[in-house]
């Protein structure tokens, strides 16, 4: 018993490591809050990047999980309560900008001092023995018989689901959407064929596609996709050029200080984060997992994310999935 | 096949040379079983903590870590199910059934032990299902649309109503619906809308299992032996915990059979061991013949081989569709899954050409932390028996503030323990009046997913019921649900008993 209790304690001394006191800012160790489960895109993002952000600023970082409430309000608002002191970060990606409208708090997303670590290209896919070889016979299908062919793309307001909504305006063509808890049941949808199509991110399908369960029809990003064994994926605005006016929306994957944190502690941030993303840990991880790194921060990530917030606020209110008013919000159209 | 084998234990022998690997296995197993012993810590959460831990190590050592935890946590539930009747996670649930009147007869040793070797044999059995069968069981798997999703739900729904009234079959039924209604709480899935939320931000993602479990199976029975209502079983002597070979030899058909239960809800996407430990509890009921059935809910080795088995074969089949698919069976290995991608590994149908072996890899280490947590089990369980022997004037207030810490630990949430509490005050009037609790729990894990699979499968099919007698699996499902209701009309029983005494036993009597 008490040899066995020994052990354990050595296993947890092993693998944590000591705080460094000579600065100002980190004194002490930082827990990021992500706002989505463990397992997830924006989970993973979070982990690699506070573990290389955790060498240059020489404390540990603990991220820990507090999903629920309707768009990660939760986790949100509990962070946000905390001291503007740099200690909690809250790790979040685009999603989490219609918590406001959906009524899970009231403020808006200028509230946080951004960091975007990145983003994983959504990616328009079928089942592997489906009939349709691409994006153009697709459309075709769907023109001639409006409303039959059946789509998943996460839920109800995902990016994945707003990129569907601005291929069907754009493309002209009527797809019912079918709702899933996330992009893992709405892939495994299209796998049993219960959806005919499915739209979620690259990092999320690349399994798949690779192992031929899926196959990819077109990008719903400006440039084509090259699979690291070669594998091309054409991009969708060729054919349709006007998804360039609100696409791509990004994933936006990143964590974000309270803003009303001091200048040292968004400085700190900075470096540690600029550092981490030159870092080959996360170059490399990026690459192998699907991701385009980003690395915007500060006042141009804040644009970035109020741009993505106007998006789905005002997609949201056209689908009716709304519960409060971007207008009351003073949320903005989409220009 | 042979090729495989020699391959298995060149990989084992390699993992077994570090003795750093051996250290870490037998430590994160013993973790593990602590945190699935303490009520609110669950197998989910505990790979949750240990992946941010396992980042800095190489990726064997850091699956050695979180898969000894994996096995260990879905074991060590049964030890407060058994010893207190509140079980440690929600996989342990019906474990308590049996293995608590086990314990107040004085058993408990017989019953830890009989529990832990059964865990070992079902994830060793699950072990093999994952290496032989895991191509066929993923196509099987992929058969499940969201109507069979709906029937599997319902027959969780209808199987837990049948079970564990002590006076009227009704009461069952009655928790049962009472689970189904706290499952509608919050913003539903599909159209988010608000269900019973009064507004409340906290209350949109619905109730958290965990703080309802607790609430329903520890404060009742806090408040009950705190109240000298209910005496905690005795230790008599310190009898031995290893069991005997022939006990495990009466009992290997039911280890058997719930071995492929378990493996077969563990494959299936997204539910996992809690549904297992029940649905083979129910159908070891339903199985046996009625003398034996008798003796289910008051302290049935039978009983407690089943759950135990099936929640510990789950693993195995959990990892059936993450490692070909990339599709977690259950929740713990959603959380194995972002552990995974961490080391850059993504599991799917490529893996084995970017990680050749690395099922076998699996494999091997999945047997170490079985034997880990059969070593690490048999040693625990009697420094736990002797817990027993301490005052429960003393004992249980310790227990109670557990249960607060293991409700509030879920998230660092406070608004968990004001689910708990209101949900436990009312559980220990409902037990009072001789409500069977289970259901409520069953129904509230069940509930939200026969509800969505329901409307999104009506959605997919424009409102036709059609598709239901169209798809063979969703076909079986539904005979399985139509019998089992049928038996429970007493005229249908007494015809078909008539039925099987006319035709098949006839032969035994001349």
């Amino acid at each position: 018993m008490l040899r066995t209790l020994l052990i354990s304690l050595l296993f947890f001394l092993f693998i944590s490591d000591e705080a460094d006191a000579q600065q100002a800012y980190p004194k002490r160790p930082i827990t990021t809050t992500v706002v989505w489960s463990a397992g997830g895109g924006t989970d993973a993002v979070n982990r690699v990047i506070m573990a290389e952000m955790s060498k240059e600023l020489g404390v540990r970082i603990n991220v820990t999980n507090k999903a629920g409430g309707v768009s990660g309000s939760i986790g949100m608002s509990s962070t946000l309560r905390k001291r503007p002191d740099g200690y909690n970060l809250v790790g979040l990606a685009s999603s989490n900008v219609s918590a406001a409208v959906n009524g899970g708090w009231r403020e808006k997303f200028d509230v946080w001092y951004p960091f975007i670590v990145g983003s994983s290209p959504d990616v328009l896919s079928v089942k592997a023995d489906s009939p349709y070889h691409s994006l153009a016979e697709l459309v075709a299908a769907a023109k001639k018989s409006p409303g039959s062919l059946r789509a998943s793309a996460g839920g109800l307001g995902s990016n994945h689901h707003l990129h569907l909504l601005e291929l069907s305006k754009i493309a002209d063509i009527d797809l019912s959407f079918i709702p899933y808890s996330g992009s893992a049941p709405s892939q495994t949808a299209a796998i049993t064929g219960e959806v005919d199509l499915v739209i979620t991110s690259m990092a999320e399908q690349a399994q798949l596609i690779r192992g031929n369960k899926l196959r990819p029809l077109a990008m719903l990003h400006p440039e084509p996709f090259e699979m690291l064994d070669g594998i091309k994926v054409p991009s969708a605005f060729i054919e349709f050029p006007e998804l360039s006016k609100n696409l791509p929306i990004s994933q936006a994957i990143g964590f974000a200080v309270n803003n009303k944190a001091s200048a040292v502690v968004k400085r700190q941030l900075a470096d540690a984060f600029n550092k981490a993303m030159d870092s080959s840990e996360v170059k490399d991880w990026a690459r192998l997992n699907y991701y385009q790194l980003d690395g915007l921060y500060g006042e141009p990530a804040q644009q970035e994310f109020s741009r993505l917030e106007s998006l789905f606020a005002w997609s949201l209110e056209a689908l009716n999935a709304n519960k409060v008013s971007p207008e009351s919000l003073n949320i903005s159209r989409p220009n | 096949m042979i090729d495989q084998f020699l391959q298995f234990f060149s990989i084992l022998f390699d993992l077994v040379s570090q003795p750093s690997n051996l250290l870490i296995l037998f430590a994160s197993s013993f973790i593990g079983i602590l945190f699935g012993a303490m009520p609110g810590l669950t197998a989910t959460l505990g790979i949750a903590l240990l992946t941010t831990l396992t980042y800095s190590l190489n990726t064997d050592t850091a699956l050695i870590s979180l898969l000894g935890m994996y096995v260990g946590a879905v074991y060590g539930g049964s030890y407060p199910a058994i010893l207190l009747n509140i079980p440690g996670t929600p996989a342990a649930a019906a474990t308590a059934l049996d293995g608590y009147p086990m314990a107040k007869r004085g058993e408990g040793a017989k019953a830890l032990g009989l529990t832990t070797t059964a865990s070992l044999i079902g994830t060793l059995i699950g072990l093999v299902f994952l290496v032989v069968l895991s191509p066929a069981i993923a196509t099987v798997a992929l058969q499940f649309t969201s109507w069979e999703f709906f029937l599997l739900a319902l027959f969780g729904i209808i199987i837990s109503g049948s079970i564990t009234s002590q006076d009227l079959v009704i009461k069952g039924w009655i928790a049962g619906f009472l689970g189904l209604f706290l499952s509608t709480i919050g913003r539903d899935s599909l159209q988010y809308f608000p269900r019973y939320t009064f507004e409340q931000s906290q209350l949109d993602s619905g109730l958290e299992i965990v703080p309802v479990l607790i609430g329903v199976f520890g404060i009742p029975q806090v408040i009950r032996v705190l109240s000298d209502r209910e005496t905690l079983g005795k230790l008599t002597k310190l009898s031995r915990v290893l069991p005997e070979l022939a006990v495990i030899k009466r009992n290997i058909k039911h280890i058997f059979r719930s071995a492929c239960v378990g493996v077969g809800i563990g494959s299936v996407p997204g539910i996992g061991e809690d549904i297992a430990g029940w649905v083979s509890y129910s159908v070891a009921k339903k199985t046996s013949n009625p003398e034996e059935q008798k003796k289910f809910g008051q302290g049935a080795e039978a009983a407690i081989v089943s759950s135990e088995t099936a929640n510990n074969a789950c693993v195995g089949g959990a990892l059936i569709p993450l490692l070909t698919l990339g599709i977690p069976g259950s929740p713990p290995a959603a959380m194995l899954l972002g552990a995974l991608l961490l080391h850059g590994i993504t599991p799917g149908p490529t893996i084995e050409i970017d990680h050749p072996n690395f099922l076998l890899e699996v494999t091997a280490i999945l047997f170490l932390a079985s034997l880990a947590m059969w070593a690490n089990g048999m040693l625990l369980a009697k420094q736990v028996l002797k817990l027993l022997q301490v005052p429960p004037p003393l004992f249980i207030p310790v227990v109670g503030v557990l249960c607060v810490m293991g409700a509030y630990s879920l998230g660092i949430n406070i608004f968990n323990l004001y689910i708990m509490l209101p949900v436990g005050v009312c559980a220990y009037f409902l037990s009072e009046m001789k409500f069977p609790l289970a259901p409520l729990v069953i129904g509230l894990v069940l509930g939200s997913m026969a509800d969505e699979s329901l409307r999104r499968a009506l959605m997919l099919s424009d409102g036709s019921f059609w598709p239901l007698f169209d798809r063979p699996v969703a076909v079986i499902l539904l005979m399985i649900i139509v019998g089992f209701c049928a038996i429970q009309i007493p005229l249908v029983r007494r015809g078909s008993s008539a039925f099987v005494n006319r035709f098949f036993r006839r032969a035994n009597r001349k």
